[in-house]
């Protein structure tokens, strides 16, 4: 079936097309107009602004660590509403449907999962197969594994190190590598509260910065499509502005992602020895563009912090809100739940908030920041409309500012900022730049061959309104959303990597995990046989 | 061949899912009890609640809950068996019949060999065990502090106040004993704690287990292995996580979830009258209803040989023996499938629901 949308405000940084324009669609591909074409269908648009469907990089959505924090606190999620027909689930809060259904909703189409743990991935598939309408990736963790830091402690060949990260991707199908403080959870078994960039894991003679270096080589050598992606050591510490720093400097000019950096961005300065060192962040982040971030945007809300570092969140335990939380120590980097709210009236969340968008503000290239909420540690992604209205207005932002504790306002220089993102702006960062840190072709633009997936949204003097209930979202080509709600579900593909490697690094895993375990290492495989639906996967292409 | 019976005659399996379409279709409020089941089964179960409505128990809810309720209004901490099984330089089991609980704890747990990983990689491990069943740490090199069920709760206050450094009642002879595991306990460097909600121990017992590895974790690591609870109950609660937000005992009456452990518990649903027709599944092992209500419209979900005389019965396979499944596998503590060993051609719980859930679809909006 051939669609049109007609007189619409197109924005496609890919294309670069900023201007009223229509966009044609045959089936799930977008087509260039069809000479003299006639569509079978023709959707006026006038007065809309058209965008491909939106791409989150970083989104705690599936996994054993998102479920326990669901089992932890249902006192946080008691759903209110009886769903629509046709959308099973759709409103249990915080079920995987209704995140398929809200993503959707906001004219979202493809979401990454960005930490999943080896030895656990079957349920992360699980869960995002369960996940409706968007398609979904993961970030297969590493850094913490015996396994890898074995050999880096024997200076084993490059070689090898590549074959066991192309093997691991591959195996749990995943999209990349993650590095959660490299070696500091391993340190944390051995007693360690506090890990830096050079301090040495127990017994592996290794620094986090050695660790991070041969993943982030590993990952060019194998062909990944996206950097690394680093969590860094000593997060949310005040004055961790310089691990941030020292990690871009031993980046040594390879491609890397760090993630979530507003909890990195924490000068020492007054009272509180806490400050934005936002402005510094981004001065470094300008001066090296094979360096690209997501914020970790903190939104004044009640939420639940959900990481694989456990050494930060077995130190957050005692700050939780409520008091409670779930700390695990997996085979590798296991994880921490540990609920909290971001108050407006704190000091220290205040910060936090102000830091967040300094780094949006001053970063130069929306392609090369990203509008996380490091979901849900920073806030819930349903708050991303509100993060994209402060990110357009300047206005906005001082309303905000004026309810922020006079103090905060001393230590960051946010009110000084006058920067407004443009519509194209938000595409460049929630689109094209999105697309191709992942190495994605055909999505999160709007070019003839790509993927129908669009979302329509229509304007209006409240930014975060147009954003939170598209007008239309396309998933596939088909009409998945009208006037904000969801229509029906579909299918998403959950999108991997088949990265290459030698087998001889089968033989040694099994010989490994036989070993040391005295189990086939196949018990933590990931079989057709395991998934409800064997086209549950597409392939994205390795980096030749 | 799947076998169907109504009433204990042979029927078609045809007619078995329409029938069972027909009951739970026209119930007010019907439950979906038992749930033994792998997460294929379960997540048809929790979709097939939802569709009608009703809700959903597991038939070891009260294990399940024993274990959440502690995290949910405590803190848990816990590790993989493997992460013990390399790590671990001090095992300390708690309970009765944890062995039993999980034939293969021993073999996973390895008291008798030295840890692999950290600092005290190849020093033998301390072992110890409050209230083994007799004989249970026969075989491996454990110190013994005999307890019944009913005094575990008193042993382990006990246990965590020395930990505290804290003063305690009591005779002499045990003083030391717990004394001595204090102390092992405060000089470990990656101790483990083992228990299972299944041995019968007191839910404010694994409370003042976890309180205690809580305050160890000021000094050092400590941390703890749950052994999950029967009948697939591990991977069942966390699909109805992801499903649902909550565990089961969860009902859809007002078409989202509710979570509510006196509410929605399947037994006092059937006897108090408010559910009006049950959906019992124990592919497993074929366990029977604990109710006493036996006029409810009741379907049966169970394996060959494990029949109801009476109401609708419908025979599936048993997960990850007659068929492959997913299901929760002790020995990673994660889920994982499991290959069958002994096919029958036995249809799945999800198979049987996914019929059920089609002959509804023209009968129920959804």
């Amino acid at each position: 079936m051939l669609t049109v949308l007609r007189g619409g405000h197109v924005v496609d940084p890919t294309t670069g097309r900023d201007a009223i324009g229509d966009v044609w669609f045959r089936d799930g591909r977008i087509v260039a107009p069809p000479p003299g074409g006639k569509a079978d269908k023709d959707i006026d648009v006038s007065g809309h602004v058209v965008m491909a469907g939106a791409i989150d990089i970083h989104s705690h959505i599936a996994g054993g660590n998102v479920n326990t924090a669901r089992l932890l606190l249902p006192e946080l999620h008691r759903a209110i509403r009886a769903r629509l027909a046709g959308t099973p689930l759709s409103t249990a809060k915080w079920s995987t449907w209704e995140t398929g259904r809200l993503y959707a909703q906001m004219g979202f189409t493809t979401v990454v999962e960005p930490a999943m743990a080896p030895h656990a991935s079957l349920q992360t598939h699980l869960e995002l197969n369960d996940v409706p309408i968007i398609d979904k990736g993961a970030l297969t963790v590493l850094g913490n594994d015996d396994f890898l830091l074995r050999m880096l402690r024997k200076g084993e060949a490059a070689s090898a190190i590549n074959d066991y990260v192309a093997l691991t991707v591959g195996k749990t199908r995943s999209l990349g590598l993650k590095c959660i403080n490299p070696g500091g959870c391993e340190a944390f078994k051995e007693n360690m509260r506090a890990f830096g960039l050079d301090d040495e894991v127990p017994f592996y003679g290794l620094t986090s910065r050695q660790i991070f270096q041969a993943l982030q080589k590993s990952t060019q050598a194998v062909g990944i499509p996206h950097p690394l992606h680093l969590h860094m050591n000593n997060l949310g510490i005040g004055g961790n502005i310089d691990t941030a720093l020292d990690t871009i400097d031993a980046a040594q000019g390879l491609p890397l992602h760090l993630a979530h950096v507003q909890f990195y961005a924490y000068g020492k300065e007054g009272k509180n020895a806490f400050s934005s060192a936002g402005a510094r962040f981004a001065e470094k982040i300008n001066a090296n563009p094979h360096v690209s971030v997501d914020v970790g945007q903190v939104m004044f809300s009640d939420t639940v912090t959900i990481s694989s570092d456990v050494l930060k969140q077995f130190n957050s335990l005692p700050g939780a809100i409520p008091k409670k939380g779930a700390i695990f120590d997996g085979d590798a980097n296991g994880g921490g739940v540990v609920p909290y709210a971001y108050k407006i009236s704190n000091f220290y969340n205040a910060i936090q908030w102000a830091a967040g968008l300094e780094l949006f503000l001053l970063i130069n290239n929306p392609e090369q920041v990203y509008f996380t909420t490091d979901h849900p540690n920073g806030g819930p992604f349903t708050t991303y409309p509100d993060l994209f209205a402060l990110l357009m207005s300047a206005d906005l932002r001082a309303k905000v500012m004026s309810r922020l504790p006079a103090e905060a306002l001393e230590h960051t220089t946010l009110p000084s900022i006058t920067r407004e993102y443009t519509l194209y702006e938000i595409a460049q960062m929630s689109r094209s730049g999105a697309a191709k840190l992942f190495g994605f072709t055909d999505r999160g633009q709007l070019a003839p061959g790509a993927i129908a997936d669009i979302a329509v949204y229509r304007p209006g003097k409240d930014i975060a309104g147009m954003f939170r209930r598209a007008a239309f979202v396309f998933k596939d080509g088909d009409l998945v959303v009208r006037d904000g709600a969801v229509t029906h579900y579909k299918r998403g593909r959950t999108l991997n990597l088949c990265p290459r490697y030698d087998s001889n690094i089968t033989t040694r895993l099994d010989a490994y995990y036989d070993e040391l375990y005295g189990l086939p290492r196949s018990i933590f495989d990931l079989p057709d046989a395991a998934l409800p639906h064997n086209d549950a996967f597409a392939e994205v292409a390795c980096r030749k | 061949m799947s076998k169907a019976t109504l009433d204990g005659k042979a029927i078609p399996l045809e007619d078995a899912c329409r029938e069972a379409a027909r009951i739970l279709g026209g119930a007010t409020f019907p439950v979906i009890a038992g749930l033994g089941a792998d997460v294929a089964g379960a997540r048809a179960a929790i979709l097939l609640a939802e569709q009608l409505r009703g809700a959903f128990d597991h038939l070891a809810s009260r294990e399940i809950l024993a274990d959440l309720d502690v995290m949910r209004s405590f803190s848990m901490f816990t590790t993989t068996p493997n992460e013990a099984r390399v790590r671990a330089d001090v095992l300390l089991f708690v309970g009765p019949g944890l062995s039993a609980l999980w034939p293969g704890m021993l073999e996973r747990l390895a008291p008798g060999q030295p840890p692999r990983h950290g600092s005290q990689a190849g020093h033998p491990r301390r072992v110890f065990w409050i209230g083994p069943e007799a004989n249970e740490a026969a075989n491996i090199p454990a110190s013994v502090i005999s307890a019944s069920l009913d005094e575990l709760p008193d042993i382990l206050a006990m246990l965590r106040a020395r930990v505290g450094g804290r003063p305690v009642a009591g005779d002499n002879a045990r003083r030391a004993e717990l004394d001595e595991l204090a102390s092992v306990l405060k000089n470990a460097h990656f101790g483990v704690v083992v228990w299972s909600a299944s041995s019968g121990i007191d839910p404010l017992a694994i409370e003042m287990l976890q309180a205690m590895v809580a305050d160890l974790n000021v000094t050092t690591r400590c941390t703890g292995v749950p052994i999950g609870a029967r009948a697939g109950a591990a991977g069942v609660t966390q699909t109805a996580g992801w499903m649902t937000g909550f565990p089961p005992r969860t009902g859809f009456g007002r078409g989202y979830p509710e979570h509510d452990p006196w509410r929605f518990e399947a037994k006092r649903l059937v006897e108090s009258g408010e559910a009006d027709a049950a959906l019992w599944i124990s592919a497993y092992d074929g366990e029977a209803p604990p109710w006493s209500n036996n006029r409810l419209p009741l379907i049966t979900l169970s394996p060959a040989g494990k029949e109801p005389g009476r109401g609708l019965y419908i025979e599936v396979g048993a997960p990850g023996v007659t068929h492959d499944a997913v299901e929760f596998a002790q020995e990673i503590g994660a889920l994982a499938l499991r290959k069958s060993h002994a096919p029958t051609g036995a249809p799945s719980v999800a198979q049987i629901i996914d019929a059920i859930a089609t002959e509804l679809r023209g009968e129920v909006s959804c």
